[in-house]
């Protein structure tokens, strides 16, 4: 669904992304950790096409976003670490603004629908979203991903700063979205998280997949290990590249 | 998709708390001048009306006289004001706006209502025209700044492009929301201010009302287009809403300010008016010299046989004419040219530094829409000139009526026989003049005068259009 081949971006001098392969199956939570700068919010940018990749392709259900950027657009969601909303414009209202840019049109009730299963209280649908807070875009943002039907997800931190119960909340949303069979990109932090939720974990360092792990096959404490043997690892261990998993 | 952009960016900028502010001081201003300037305009009308009457009234009972001296008595032309003044009063203040017509002078319009204004009448009028001129890209810019801008700022817009929406769509549907805005705001005002004078105003001029109005309304909503581009343009450009705002009130600045100041000065610089002194004393030596260098007196002497053969006589005797009329009559024919020639001097430099202003207007949008909304007003240089061209034309009619009159009655003084009462003139006679009339060019004379406004003011929206779909199809979330 999602897939990446020798993926490469240089800001200026400084190489952002060395060569990315990676692959995000249908069904799948793939968890990018590594460090700020590791290139995990390059490498969604790339899918989205916002950034011109210096190398490689990325493509979104076998086709490149380069070439067909607004089609691969309508194929993916996007939730970034802060939802951005307008603020003068109630959440239905949001919801139903980027769903029609995003092709989609439903009726009031469809709408609602969606806010209430993302467990946005009933009371706060028709309100203006400046009085939101930061756990209540984040699930207008998954309202939005949900109502575009997305076969692919990509997802930049968007748990950071949210209450532990807000953050499990977000996770459960994300199972579903899972079972229904969405390819699911997600940058994060939070190990114990990717762990939980996630299917696989790549770990990025200084523009490289340094390892890949599927998390049935380990524990939180192994998970944890392995990030920090990575990330005390001088350069030349990142060299030898991914493939422990 | 367009639609659903362009209504949230209605709902978004209605719902501010800006919005109510900046739209109640437009509506009120916009209202305000189109009240004063209705209650201006009916006034001047009602004092033009009385007074073109009064002054024929007056030429009718200036007594019983001598004919040619009821011509020296002369008449008045009162100029009616455009018939959309009360929008745009364009010329209108430092236009003279009556006229005297008399025997053997071609005079100035006098009565310039600028000379009893008070300083403060400097600034010009508060017209809509000039609220819209100026006030309506102001509204538009602040509108609009952060159209594109704003969104890149607050992060709004990587969400709405990672949703797959083309650059170009969001650009229509924001100019169709900003644009449905200020129409309401505009528009309503304009309406209502319409309304109301349709049901209390007295009838205008009929000069094809409903094309000049469908015509201003036209130019401004270009206008307001080359503006909304262009903001949209600079807000899709910009790095941040700052920037945006304040390039555009630069730009603002320089078309509704700099660009007419120096488009005047520059078109008096390259079309110098004479001076006013010597042009006059030029055109009286002119007058004394006679046209070709002739003087009047000479030349009367010089064609008198000819003169006369027109008449069929051989001398002064056998004219079936009074020779003194005769003369009257052709030394004010022999001063015509040297009128058109000096006038039409002083006229060709206002006409040619007008042409130039409205030249210079490619620089700027406020120019080329500032000439047409006067001409479409009916209140431009091109009506005064035609007002004082009707004015002269009345007067030269005026003095041939009565020196024809005074021709034929007093036929019998070149033989030294006759009375003097037929040197008489009484109403009757001088009802041989009609009223005066002013019925200006009408509007196809001035399209074809203002199309090359009008080209200039396509070719701003053409541009504004396409700096603003360059300005979108490099539209970037972040820096690559």
């Amino acid at each position: 669904m999602l897939q990446a081949t020798d993926l490469r971006k240089s800001y200026g001098d400084t190489e952002a992304l060395k060569g990315l392969d990676m692959t995000v199956e249908g069904g799948d939570i793939y968890c990018l950790l590594g460090a700020n700068g590791a290139g995990k919010t390059t490498t969604i940018s790339l899918f989205l096409n916002f950034i011109q990749p210096d190398g490689g392709t990325a493509t979104v259900c076998g086709l490149d976003v380069t070439e067909q950027p607004l089609e691969t657009k309508k194929l993916l969601a996007y939730i970034p670490e802060q939802v951005m909303l307008y603020g003068n414009l109630t959440a239905l209202e949001n919801l139903r603004y980027f769903s029609q840019l995003g092709g989609h049109d439903y009726s009031p009730e469809e709408y609602r629908d969606f806010l209430r299963r993302v467990g946005l209280e009933e009371e706060a649908v028709d309100r203006r979203v400046k009085t939101y807070s930061k756990g209540m875009r984040q699930k207008v943002g998954v309202a939005i991903a949900l109502a575009k039907q997305a076969r692919a997800l990509l997802l930049d931190e968007p748990t950071a700063g949210l209450d532990p119960k807000a953050s499990n909340e977000f996770s459960e949303l994300l199972l579903k979205l899972k079972s229904d069979g969405a390819a699911i990109l997600m940058a994060t932090h939070d190990l114990f998280r990717a762990k939980e939720t996630g299917t696989r974990i790549g770990i990025m360092k200084e523009g490289r997949l340094v390892d890949e792990l599927s998390t049935g096959e380990v524990t939180h404490a192994d998970v944890e290990k392995i990030y920090l043997q990575h990330m005390h690892a001088g350069g030349h261990y990142a060299q030898d590249g991914a493939g422990s998993a | 998709m367009i639609a659903s952009i362009a209504r949230k960016e209605f709902s978004e900028i209605v719902r501010d708390g800006r919005f109510k502010w900046t739209a109640g001081i437009m509506a009120l201003l916009l209202l305000t001048a189109l009240a004063a300037g209705y209650q201006k305009y009916s006034a001047y009308m009602d004092i033009q009306r009385m007074s073109q009457d009064q002054t024929n009234a007056q030429w009718l009972n200036q007594g019983d006289k001598n004919p040619h001296a009821g011509a020296h008595y002369g008449n008045y032309a009162f100029k009616p004001a455009g018939p959309l003044a009360f929008f745009d009063n364009g010329i209108n203040n430092y236009a003279g706006t009556a006229l005297f017509m008399e025997a053997h002078k071609q005079n100035f319009a006098i009565g310039r209502p600028a000379t009893d204004q008070s300083s403060i009448g400097r600034f010009g009028d508060l017209s809509g025209a000039m609220i819209l001129q100026l006030l309506m890209p102001l509204l538009i810019i602040f509108l609009g700044f952060t159209a594109f801008s704003g969104e890149r700022e607050s992060g709004t817009l990587r969400q709405v492009l990672s949703m797959g929406v083309s650059n170009r769509q969001l650009l229509w549907g924001k100019a169709l929301g900003i644009g449905g805005v200020v129409l309401l705001i505009v528009g309503l005002c304009v309406v209502a201010g319409g309304l109301a004078l349709s049901l209390t105003g007295p009838s205008t001029e009929s000069e094809s009302l409903g094309a000049r109005v469908t015509l201003m309304a036209l130019s401004y909503v270009l206008y307001g287009g080359i503006f909304l581009f262009l903001t949209l343009a600079v807000s899709a450009w910009a790095r941040n809403a700052r920037t945006a705002l304040m390039v555009l009130i630069g730009f603002w600045a320089f078309a509704g300010f700099l660009a007419p100041k120096a488009a005047v000065e520059i078109s008096k610089a390259i079309h110098p008016t004479p001076a006013f002194g010597k042009w006059m004393a030029d055109m009286r030596s002119h007058q004394m010299r006679g046209f070709d260098g002739v003087p009047p007196f000479v030349r009367f002497e010089q064609e008198s046989r000819e003169i006369f053969a027109e008449y069929g006589a051989e001398s002064i005797a056998e004219l079936p004419v009074y020779v003194g009329a005769l003369r009257l009559q052709k030394f004010e024919e022999y001063d015509f040219p040297v009128f058109e020639q000096h006038y039409g001097q002083l006229r060709d430099s206002y006409t040619n530094q007008r042409r130039l202003q409205d030249r210079i207007g490619i620089v700027a949008p406020t120019l080329p829409l500032r000439s047409l909304s006067m001409a479409l007003a009916g209140t431009d240089l091109i009506r005064h000139v035609n007002f004082a061209d009707a004015a002269e034309a009345y007067r030269r009619d005026m003095v041939l009526k009565v020196n024809n009159y005074l021709g034929e009655a007093a036929a019998s003084l070149n033989t030294g026989y006759g009375g003097g009462n037929v040197l008489i003139a009484d109403e009757a006679i001088f009802a041989m003049v009609p009223p005066f009339r002013f019925d200006s060019r009408g509007l196809q004379a001035t399209l074809a005068e203002h199309a090359g406004n009008f080209i200039a003011l396509m070719l701003w929206l053409a541009a504004a259009l396409g700096l603003a779909l360059w300005s979108v199809q490099r539209l970037k979330v972040e820096e690559d």
